[in-house]
């Protein structure tokens, strides 16, 4: 994603992200209930039920972009926040305890919702949130799922979501409308269908798109899907890719090998690194994060098919069902090699990487390596460490 | 028998945790099957005719596990990792992990890479404990749970068995709490020391010789408690996730302090909440691990930590309270500055350590506990 080759689409993009914020601020006067929700949340059910979403999880990831992290985490950490907690999290509860907002004040939550599917740092940090606003918490619960599914997390899931609706019709006092969920089921997986199908253009030889392009495009299917906006976005965008593809306007010069990558990106970092696996002719083309949001959901058992879907998305799967899955990725987009980041703010998706690289070479026999940073925090990258890893990586691939 | 001759088991357990299941073993030909502390059913392991072992920590080796757990993992559970790639637990036939943070999340799928076991299970556990939903996924996890026992073992687990082996666990937990009141009447017939070797020997002690000293050392103690009550002494609260390193105690025993109540997973949390002994066995099971005092792991609502830790210190009349935090539990790090703020507003002085398996300085340590004790009106031996 070099400067030159930037999306028309960005533009709209950017209007729409000001939309947002300005509906978040809209809400406060209308008294429409702000709820803070986590990105793998059923969020279907926040705009059926006439809430406003709001994503801490995006705020976090906006501050580590622009580079301030490390000051709202100091705020956090002053308080006696760790400095190895969730970079997103130091970024948020540093944010509500600041003076100073230097992307904006994090916008105060009249209610908030959690799933653990990703990890137990966005309960924790829910949690401290509740506190720090004197705000009802709610937590929809998600168990790991093993290899094989056994329908307990999905069963337990389904009964949760009944009293998530009940929770939200007493706050609301209004009745749940299944019918409104119907409608937003649909654009949301209109959404899904959409993304998955630009995503799916990085199989392409060369490809007109890459994962550093998916991390700057993907912030409406985590945020606005469920709405026509999301739908109207990646229509666009997917217009623009096509047309690329007709045009022969490739996501890097000279694409020479194709590269899988774990996990979030290294926000404050992300153009650094794009231009260092592009300087080797090398497209990072797909991740499963960017896939996360892939869902399909039946219309006609909507509980049941968002329990099965927010469950059993891959970060909530057990150590062997990852490896394979990482693997189907690798298979199906024609990989080369592959980076798994060991990020320090993602324990969930950093334990076991060490023996996940190991395990895929041997299954593939593809070159993979394993480099330490942080996702928004620059006190935990060491350019020269990353270097040391990825240098010897890229030797590996140029002489296979 | 005397006080030190009914501890000296329990110490020496603690020193060779493999000695009491080797023998075992030897005499009885089982398996034994592990587990992380502490939120396992352990009454259902011993129910299926298994020896329940406690995989405690321990403080070396833990560069063995810079392969395959990064360094800024919790250090509890890379020394477990540790004793397992050492060898050091090549008597266990099987482990059940379970889920109650992101790294005992991941950690099973790594052991079973590098350390594997015929039989390894992942116990799920719910994180919100507050609503219906959550009894009823846990008994059928529990459910879930028994049905790998018992195909391991190749027999079913007889209800009569699990009632007899409930019975037995909450018989030890009341023999537990029982000590644990005359230690915090009169420190001086059983120091913090030896209070928590007893409860860290019994995890990797066959139940039934626990309880026989359990009861003989309560009954031994009751008989030097004085006559015209407490004695003067200092009274602390312990809060964290497990007690490490255990010389902490020696520093509070050397002052003349007493801890009262901990919320600590190898402390209190260990031995408060039974298993209800009526009606049935895995809805009883599932009773008792809702109703565990709230940790890190599990905030409840209803009973949110932060309140639990201010009650527990009044009710106990503790002068001070010790948080005793291991480095890179990220749950424990999020509750820290709340539970903080809690202690100010009970008016209850409060301090920090931050500690780890395999990387505690004593000396420094030793120093902030007594000064830290002065601080709150100790006047030291």
């Amino acid at each position: 994603m070099t400067e030159r080759n930037a999306f028309k689409t960005a533009e709209l993009m950017k209007e729409m992200m000001a939309r947002y914020y300005a509906a978040g601020k809209e809400s406060i006067s209308k008294g429409i209930p702000v709820a803070w929700v986590t990105a793998v949340f059923p969020v279907e059910i926040i705009y059926a039920a006439g809430l406003f979403p709001y994503y801490p999880e995006n705020f976090g990831a906006v501050a580590a972009a622009r580079k301030v992290a490390d000051r709202l985490s100091a705020v956090a950490e002053a308080r006696g926040y760790a400095h190895d907690l969730c970079g997103y999290a130091r970024c948020g509860i540093g944010d509500a305890y600041a003076t100073e907002h230097p992307i904006g004040e994090i916008l105060k939550p009249d209610v908030l919702f959690c799933c653990n599917t990703q990890c137990g740092s966005l309960l924790k940090w829910f949690e401290v949130a509740g506190r720090f606003y004197k705000a009802p918490f709610f937590l929809l619960d998600a168990p790991q799922v093993g290899f094989e599914t056994d329908g307990l997390c999905k069963r337990y899931f389904v009964e949760q979501l009944h009293e998530l609706i009940e929770f939200i019709e007493k706050l609301t006092g209004n009745r749940f409308d299944y019918d409104r969920l119907s409608a937003v089921l649909a654009l949301s997986n209109e959404a899904c269908r959409l993304w998955n199908e630009i995503l799916e253009t990085a199989a392409l030889k060369p490809a007109p798109f890459g994962f550093f392009d998916a991390c700057f495009h993907m912030a409406p299917i985590v945020t606005w899907r469920g709405t026509a906006e999301a739908v109207d976005y990646y229509r666009a965008l997917k217009e623009e890719v096509e047309e690329r593809i007709e045009k022969g306007i490739h996501a890097i010069p000279g694409e020479r090998y194709k590269i899988y990558f774990d996990h979030i990106p290294c926000w404050p970092k992300l153009r650094w690194f794009s231009e260092l696996f592009a300087s080797h002719g090398a497209l990072v083309a797909v991740s499963q994060y960017t896939h996360s949001w892939a869902y399909s959901f039946d219309l006609e058992h909507p509980l049941e098919s968002l329990a099965e879907s927010y469950t059993h998305e891959f970060v909530n799967r057990c150590f062997d069902y990852r490896v394979q899955r990482k693997i189907n990725f690798m298979q199906k987009y024609g990989i080369d090699g592959f980076v798994l980041f060991s990020n320090r703010s993602c324990k969930p998706n950093a334990f076991g990487l060490y023996d996940k690289r190991r395990l895929i070479s041997e299954r593939t026999g593809l070159p993979g390596v394993v480099f330490e940073a942080d996702m928004s925090d620059l006190r935990f990258f060491s350019e020269a460490q990353v270097l040391a890893k990825l240098d010897p990586f890229f030797e590996q691939l140029s002489s296979d | 028998m005397h006080t030190a001759d009914l501890i000296e088991p329990f110490a020496s357990a603690v020193k060779d945790p493999a000695g009491p299941v080797r023998q075992w073993k030897a005499a009885r030909g089982g398996k034994a099957v592990g587990f992380l502390l502490t939120d396992v059913p352990e009454e259902m392991i011993h129910a299926a005719g298994f020896f329940p072992f406690g995989i405690t920590g321990g403080s070396i080796g833990l560069e063995k596990t810079d392969a395959h757990l990064q360094t800024w993992a919790c250090s509890y559970a890379r020394s477990c990792l540790a004793l397992a790639l050492g060898g050091e637990l090549d008597f266990l036939d099987g482990l059940i992990i379970p889920q109650s943070c992101d790294t005992t999340r991941m950690l099973p799928g790594i052991w079973s890479h590098v350390s594997p076991l015929p039989y390894l299970d992942h116990f799920r556990l719910p994180r919100q404990v507050d609503r219906p939903s959550a009894r009823r996924y846990l008994i059928a996890e529990l459910e879930r749970l028994q049905k790998g026992l018992e195909q391991f073992s190749g027999r079913p687990i007889e209800q009569d068995h699990l009632k007899r082996s409930i019975v037995l666990y909450n018989r030890n937990r009341a023999l537990f709490r029982a000590l644990f009141d005359l230690h915090a009447q009169d420190p001086s017939l059983i120091s913090n020391r030896d209070l928590y070797t007893l409860i860290r020997g019994a995890m990797v002690m066959p139940r039934e010789r626990v309880n026989g000293l359990l009861a003989a050392l309560v009954g031994e103690l009751k008989g030097r408690l004085k006559a015209e009550g407490e004695a003067e002494h200092l009274r602390l609260v312990l809060s964290g996730t497990l007690l490490e390193p255990v010389e902490t105690l020696d520093f509070i025993d050397e002052w003349g302090g007493a801890v009262v109540g901990d919320d600590l997973q190898n402390g209190c949390r260990y031995i408060e909440a039974d298993v209800p002994e009526a009606g049935g066995t895995l809805e009883a099971l599932a009773d008792r691990q809702l109703n565990r005092i709230p940790s890190a792991a599990y905030d409840i609502q209803k009973r949110p930590r932060r309140g639990f830790l201010a009650d527990l210190a009044r009710e106990k009349r503790a002068q001070g309270v010790i948080f005793l935090h291991l480095k890179f539990c990220e749950p424990e790090n999020f509750d820290y500055y709340d539970n903080l703020q809690a202690m100010e507003k009970a008016g209850v002085p409060a301090m920090r350590i931050e500690t780890q398996f395999g990387g505690a300085s004593l000396g420094q340590l030793r120093t902030r506990v007594h000064a830290f004790l002065e601080m709150i009106g100790g006047e030291g031996r």
